[in-house]
Formats: C-alpha cells, sequence, structure tokens
C-alpha cells in the first residue's frame, strides 16, 4: 500500500521528500545472454519519419539502429570502427576517402549490397527536395563519389572534411536498400517499405501507438563492438510510444512494458524503490545545453556583462533545484564526455555574485532602479530568452525560471522569458529580437555542432561573433584526421570561446535514462552518441 | 421534403467551406512562415530554404495557394503533411477510427452515469457533478491509470489493441461529461416534477419512481440531448489528453503536433473533418428532438 500512494503523490505531481541516484546498472541479474522471447519497450518519442537519410530526432536514434547500419560506427574513444566497411584509407591530402566495403552483406529486401549501393544513397540524398539539411551540412564539402569496384567506393571532397566520417557512421549516412529507395510510395515517411541491413525489420507500424521490430535471421555482421555476433538475440521488440513519463514509469513497474527510456527527476525514486528494476544513466554527446549571448547589441556586446552574468548565475543551485541532484553541470560548449572537451575549464568562472557586481559596475551598469534591477542611462539591464515551445524538453522552461530568479537576486539583471511558438521565435531569431539564445545539439562529432553554432557562416550561429581566428581553428579543427591535433585545436577553440571571449553560459550535459526490468539483459548507451542502445544486444533472461 | 434536404446540405457545405477558410486564415495570420515552421530548430541556410519552398510550391501567392487547395479539396485531395511527408488522407485516416470509438464509448457512459446519477441519486447531483466537472481529465486519468493500471493490473495502459484498453480512456473523458448532463437532466427533472402531469400521475396512484421515468424523464431529455450533442463536439477536440496520458492513437495528438509545426494541410483537414462531424451530430440531433417530443413533429 506504501508504495501504491507514493505512486498517486507522485504521480499527481506533488513534491517527494528526498532524492535518489540511479547507480551504473550492471546486465549482471539477467543472467548469461539468452536467445528467444520478446520484449516491449516504453519511449518518449514517435520519430516524425523512419527513413533514415531524413532522421532529426535524437530520441529516434535508438529506433534507427535496429534496420538499418551505416558504413563505421563510433567506438568509445572518438575514433572509428569497421561497419559495412570493412576498413577506410585517407589520402594524403585529406581530400580522398577510400572505403572497402564487408562482402556477404545483403539487405532485408534480399538485394546485395554493394559499392554501387553506397553511390546511390549518396546520390539520393543530393536529390534536390530529398534531404536539404544533410546537401547543405554534412556533404557540404564531397564532390563526387566514385565506384572503384563492387567493393570499393571513394568519396572525393572538394576539401578536407574529417567530418565525413562521422557523417557516414551517422543515421542520415544509413544504407538503405536501392530498390527500395525506387520503389517506396512514401519514400520521405519510411516505414515497412524502406528495408536496410539491420538485426531487425520493421514490420508493423500503428502510428500513435507502436512500431514493431521483427528479427533478421540472416544478420551476421554486427560491428566489433555490438557485444556478440550473429543475429539478435530477441525474435522482436515493441516499441510504444508513451509522451507522459509518469505513464511510462507506472507502466514499467506495472510489467506492462519491460524497458523505458526518458525517466524525470521526480520519478526517479519510483524505480530505485523497487529492487526488481534498474536505472541508468548515460550522457549525450555534442553540444551542452548552453545560453549563447548574442553580441550584436548591448548588453552583451560587453564583454564584461557576459562574464557578469556567468558569475551572477550559480549554476550548481539552478540545477539542483530542478533536477534534483541528477543533472550533470557542463563548463564548456563541448559535452564532457567528448575526447575534445577541455577538462581545465573546469572551476576556472561563475558563480560568484560579488564579482559579478563589480564586473557590472566597471561596464557602467552600476545605477539600480525601484524594482532592485541596474540600469545605465536610465535603461534596465534587460536580456530577453525566447524558447520555442514545441522544442521545449528537459523542463528548460522551468529552469530558464530558476535561471530567471537566480540573477535578479545575485546582481540585479532582468531576464525576460518569452516561451512562443516556432514561428515566433524563428521571426525573433532573424530579427535580433533576443539576447539569450538556449541549445544544445546531439551530434556524435562535437566538431559538427561547433560549426554550426560557432563559425562566422554557421547557420544556427546566434552569437552574432563572427572571428577569422576562430573560423581557422574550426577548419583546421575538421582538416585533419589525427585525434590529438584536433583535441589539440578544440582546446583553443574553447579557450576563445568560453574562456576569453565568455560567449557562452554553459548550464548542463543532456542525458538519457534507461529503467528496466532486471530480467532484461544487455542494455546501456551507444559508445560517443550516448544516447540508449537498439535492441541488437538485449536478451530477455527465461 | 427535398428542398429541405438540399438547404440542409447546401448549409453544411457552407460551414464547411467557412471553417477551412477560417483556418487558413487563422494560420496564415500566424507569426513566422511555413518555411520557418518546417525547418524548425535544425539548420538554416537560404539553399535548405530555397529547397523547401520549391518542394512545397510555397513561392505562390497566398491566395493562389487557397484556391488551390479549396480546387483539390473539392475533388477530396488533401495534399500531403509537411511534416510526416505522407498524403493527409493517409495521415487523418488511421487516427480517425480510434478517436470515434472513443468518443462515442466516453458518449455513451456519460449518458448511462448521467441517466444512473439523476434517476437514483438526484439529490447528490449538484455535488458529484460539480466535482467530476471540475477535476482535470488530466488528473482523472492518471489517477485511473494508477490504481487500475498500474496497482490492480486490470487493465492495459495503453494504445487501441483490444476493449479492454478502451474502458479507461472512455471512463475518464466520459466523466466530466455525465457531470454536466446529470446537473442539466436534474433541473430538467425537478422541473417536469410540478408541472401539473406530474400532480395527475402521482393522483393516478403512480409511484415516484415511475413518474420520474415514465413521465418527468422525457421532459427532462430534450435539454440534455442538445448538451450530448454538444460535448461530443467537445469529446472530439477533447481527446488530445487524453491520447497523451493513454498512449493512445487519434486525431488529438496529430492535431496538435500539425498546428505546432503549422502542417497547414493536416490542420485544414482536421478542420473539416471537425466541422463535418458537428454538422452531422446537429442533424441527428434536430431529428431525435422530433423522436422524444411529439410536439415538435405536428409543426
Amino acid at each position: 500500500m506504501r508504495r501504491f500512494s507514493a505512486t498517486i503523490l507522485t504521480i499527481a505531481l506533488l513534491t517527494v521528500a528526498g532524492c535518489s541516484g540511479g547507480s551504473p546498472g550492471s546486465s549482471a541479474d539477467a543472467g548469461a545472454p539468452v536467445s528467444g522471447g520478446s520484449l516491449t519497450w516504453a519511449v518518449e518519442t514517435e520519430p516524425i519519419t523512419f527513413n533514415p537519410h531524413l532522421y532529426s530526432q535524437a530520441k529516434a536514434r535508438l529506433l534507427v539502429w535496429n534496420s538499418f547500419e551505416a558504413l563505421l560506427t563510433h567506438d568509445d574513444k572518438g575514433g572509428y570502427l569497421p561497419w559495412l566497411a570493412s576498413g577506410y584509407d585517407v589520402s594524403q591530402d585529406g581530400r580522398t576517402y577510400t572505403f572497402t566495403l564487408r562482402p556477404g552483406v545483403t539487405f532485408s529486401d534480399g538485394t546485395k549490397f554493394d559499392a554501387a549501393a553506397v553511390k546511390t544513397n549518396i546520390d539520393q540524398l543530393l536529390v534536390p527536395n530529398y534531404a536539404p539539411n544533410v546537401a547543405a551540412v554534412q556533404l557540404k564539402n564531397l564532390d563526387r563519389v566514385e565506384v572503384k569496384d563492387d567493393s570499393t567506393v571513394v568519396f572525393q571532397l572538394t576539401k578536407p572534411d574529417v567530418l565525413i566520417l562521422d557523417f557516414l557512421s551517422s543515421p542520415q549516412g544509413a544504407q538503405v536498400s536501392p530498390k527500395s529507395l525506387k520503389e517506396a510510395k512514401n519514400l520521405k515517411a519510411g516505414g515497412t517499405e524502406l528495408a536496410g541491413t539491420g538485426p531487425f525489420v520493421l514490420d508493423r507500424y500503428t502510428p500513435g501507438q507502436e512500431v514493431h521490430f521483427a528479427k533478421n535471421p540472416a544478420y551476421n555482421w554486427a560491428p566489433a563492438n555490438a557485444g556478440h555476433s550473429g543475429p539478435a538475440y530477441l525474435d522482436g521488440i515493441t516499441y510504444r510510444f508513451l509522451k507522459e513519463s509518469s505513464v511510462r514509469v507506472g507502466a514499467l513497474t506495472s510489467g506492462q512494458v519491460q524497458i523505458i527510456e526518458g525517466v524525470p527527476a521526480t520519478d526517479e525514486s519510483l524505480i530505485s524503490a523497487n529492487p526488481d528494476l534498474s536505472l541508468v544513466r548515460g550522457l549525450n554527446s555534442g553540444s551542452t545545453y548552453s545560453y549563447y549571448f548574442n553580441t550584436a547589441h548591448a548588453p552583451f556586446d560587453d564583454v564584461l556583462v557576459r562574464q557578469a552574468f556567468r558569475e551572477a548565475l550559480d549554476v550548481p543551485a539552478v540545477l539542483n533545484g530542478v533536477y534534483r541532484n541528477t543533472a550533470t553541470r557542463a563548463w564548456s560548449v563541448i559535452g564532457p564526455t567528448s575526447p575534445f572537451y577541455d577538462k581545465s575549464l573546469e572551476g576556472s568562472y561563475g558563480g560568484d555574485a560579488g564579482k559579478a557586481n563589480q564586473l557590472l559596475d566597471q561596464a557602467g551598469w552600476s545605477a539600480k532602479d525601484a524594482e532592485g534591477f541596474r540600469t545605465k542611462d536610465g535603461k534596465r539591464l534587460t536580456v530577453r530568452l525566447v524558447q520555442s515551445a514545441p522544442y521545449i524538453r528537459d523542463r528548460r522552461d522551468v529552469l530558464a525560471q530558476a535561471v530567471q530568479a537566480a540573477v535578479k537576486q545575485s546582481a540585479g539583471i532582468d531576464v525576460q522569458i518569452q516561451l512562443v511558438d516556432q514561428g515566433t521565435a524563428t521571426k525573433a531569431l532573424a530579427d535580433g529580437e533576443y539576447e539569450l539564445f538556449d541549445n544544445s545539439r546531439a551530434d556524435t562529432d562535437a566538431g559538427a555542432a561547433l560549426n554550426l553554432l560557432l563559425y562566422s557562416t554557421g547557420s544556427i550561429n546566434r552569437t552574432g561573433y563572427k572571428s577569422p581566428e576562430l573560423d581557422k581553428l574550426l577548419d583546421a579543427a575538421i582538416a585533419t584526421t589525427d585525434q590529438a591535433n584536433r583535441a589539440e585545436t578544440y582546446k583553443q577553440v574553447q579557450k576563445l570561446v568560453v574562456a576569453d571571449q565568455a560567449l557562452v553560459q554553459p548550464l548542463y550535459a543532456p542525458q538519457d535514462q534507461i529503467a528496466a526490468s532486471k530480467s532484461v539483459g544487455g542494455t546501456g548507451f551507444e559508445p560517443t552518441a550516448g544516447v540508449p542502445v537498439d535492441a541488437y544486444n538485449l536478451w530477455l533472461s527465461k | 421534403m427535398i428542398t429541405a434536404v438540399l438547404r440542409r446540405v447546401g448549409a453544411g457545405v457552407l460551414v464547411l467551406w467557412a471553417a477551412a477558410s477560417a483556418a487558413y486564415l487563422a494560420l496564415l495570420a500566424a507569426p513566422g512562415s511555413t518555411v520557418d515552421a518546417i525547418i524548425g530548430d535544425g539548420a538554416d541556410t537560404p539553399g535548405i530554404r530555397a529547397q523547401i519552398i520549391d518542394e512545397w510550391h510555397l513561392d505562390r501567392p497566398a491566395l493562389v495557394q487557397y484556391l488551390d487547395f479549396l480546387w483539390r479539396a473539392a475533388h477530396g485531395d488533401l495534399g500531403r503533411s509537411y511534416l510526416l511527408q505522407r498524403p493527409v488522407s493517409a495521415v487523418i485516416g488511421s487516427q480517425l477510427v480510434p478517436t470515434l470509438k472513443l468518443a462515442v464509448a466516453a458518449a455513451v457512459f456519460g449518458l448511462v452515469l448521467a441517466l444512473v446519477f439523476a434517476i437514483f441519486a438526484r439529490r447528490l447531483t449538484s455535488v458529484i457533478g460539480l466535482v467530476l466537472v471540475s477535476t482535470p481529465p488530466f488528473l482523472i486519468g492518471i489517477v485511473l491509470l494508477s490504481v487500475f493500471s498500474f496497482t490492480l493490473g486490470w487493465f492495459p495502459v495503453s494504445g487501441d489493441r483490444s476493449f479492454a484498453a478502451l474502458v479507461l480512456p472512455a471512463i475518464t473523458m466520459g466523466l466530466p461529461i455525465a457531470g454536466t448532463l446529470a446537473q442539466v437532466l436534474r433541473e430538467g427533472l425537478d422541473r417536469a416534477l410540478e408541472e401539473p402531469f406530474a400532480v395527475t400521475a402521482r393522483a393516478r396512484g403512480l409511484r415516484e419512481r415511475a413518474v420520474l421515468t415514465r413521465h418527468a424523464l422525457k421532459h427532462a431529455l430534450l435539454p440534455a440531448v442538445t448538451m450530448l450533442s454538444w460535448s461530443f463536439g467537445v469529446l472530439i477536440g477533447g481527446t488530445v489528453i487524453i491520447e497523451q496520458v493513454f498512449g493512445r492513437p487519434g486525431l488529438g495528438q496529430v492535431t496538435v503536433q500539425a498546428v505546432n509545426s503549422s502542417d497547414l494541410p493536416v490542420v485544414l483537414a482536421v478542420v473539416i473533418l471537425a466541422a463535418a462531424v458537428f454538422v452531422v451530430i446537429n442533424t441527428v440531433t434536430d431529428l431525435a428532438y422530433l423522436l422524444i417530443d411529439p410536439r415538435l413533429r405536428r409543426s
């Protein structure tokens, strides 16, 4: 009965006292892997498309890899492992990438995977109106793709771009059967019509309810870090779309589903209190959730004010207020799990209200109005944060309110939060009617995110900061495949952007949570990406 | 007779056109362009914009797009969803049946419960009605789920798979309707019981319950039917929260997603569909009046 009332309490959105931390779980409880059985996994997000080329939702990544695969995959150290390609070779000038393909791979529609298929996929991505984002971003430096022989394909670039490897390990670079690309009636929606090479085949989709994958018994080409080889353990897996987090948790605790993703801090106690369930958290790759300062006009055109904002904000306090102790504080624009993360930034700034006030005095914002906000020449120190309601996740709207209260109290900064529809948000951003821009990106190679956010011509550069020096560093960082060299360059980027120019207020590293019954083995997070794994290595103990 | 039918159909078509045009204007007046909505929070370059404009022919004047839409809608072609990349008829078609099932089940449950309250617990209806009407459906749904699904395990939490999966959502939606209907019924009954015919019936030696069910109820039903037809329309729109809580497929989710992303073709199709449902229900209600009240038949 106690558990029952606790459920009601939490679910009725009342505060539950006490915190609980999920310990990094293991699959030990599920015993040795066994084949057979099927699982139901409740997920938060229903993908808007099942066509991997048009993938745009990090929350849909765990579905993609069930039925589709890429040429390479990420290891856990920022490098790449062979997948559908058995190896690759980069020319001295960094402009020619030659891939050798794995023999004996077939798509689930029976057609053969070969060099011509790879070329067809790239050609398809470049078809006008098909995948404009991929063509304009990931493939912008691609000159042409050549089929050398059945199992050799060559990518010629117009300039060195190591991110092509990241692309060829990403869902957008996944290989779809050329036959199904040609025959699919709803190509851009994907679904049962599109065939891939993956360990499962999507065989049933009920919009608004669930999607089902059945085992591909012929599968035998898993990458080295997949956990096992040969076909998947499970005969089938159903992903049920349950948007409401408390309903997902309830479905798990009552045994209606065996595994869920997306467990908010408020519901964690229900999982950890149950001995039959386990909870694991994984940090995502890419850029951290951060506020970017608009340097195009006052007040953030002044570096002192940008620094003052960061000193005024006690990040751990606001994170604890909103997420309990479950969030990981971010110190840089790059996430802490990335090999390019500069750890030396930790503790180097922030959370000193005295310093914030001193910096604001120095910048001329020394007077205070009747409401306690700082002013300069009779103008209040107001900064606007425009958030697009459809894209709010992780309670970022609540976090914004906590930030608003914190900087008001500590330094008299007036944060105005505008929670609006997408059209209004886009308009505000286009017209420069904002001082703070919030964003996180889940790119597997953090460099891809930085190119969009920081490059002077980046398509989501909202800081207005344009510097040839920064562009040069970002170019240099993708011109080489040498990991140490890239890390060194990105260290300079972070020094410039985070330490010297204070262009950004990093807040937290986005994470995913998986809660599962202890009878489920093989759960965890995809290396590098940090999102929940696909179903290949999952098993159900008998 | 034929002119009456024709007038009815004509009025229905007019309502559909007006609803679709109003929705079109509203979306046109909303801030930001369709291109903004399609781009969302992703990468945004002139090249990407040009391709989107080209793909959906967004470079035509708004009036031309509107006329083109009307012309194709008149021929049964509702276009393709910007967001979901599928024909609108497929998007809506797959979601229509679960929504209708839920709405009908909720309406039936609401009506039955209201009758039970009004007849057997007339004195309590005010209080019960007030509680039911003022409790948010979201909370009712969550509480029902945690008791009957999570704890007792009687009903599955989600989907549109079996009758059992329909029970909790239908109760969640039906309860507020029952609350409102019961209030309306009770008021009607109270008034009818004070009428001279009630006194006559009692004088004939009928027991109070028989007076209530055989005579007063018919009088009380008329406003209740009006109320029910109105709430059936609300039901169609009100499925959003229920679908979200119970993980049910349905039109509500599709509509919210479409409005949020300015997915014009889907929004327009939903509006037209909703208007059609209202037209049908109003016609059915008018017919029901004739059944219930003989005086209306004569005039």
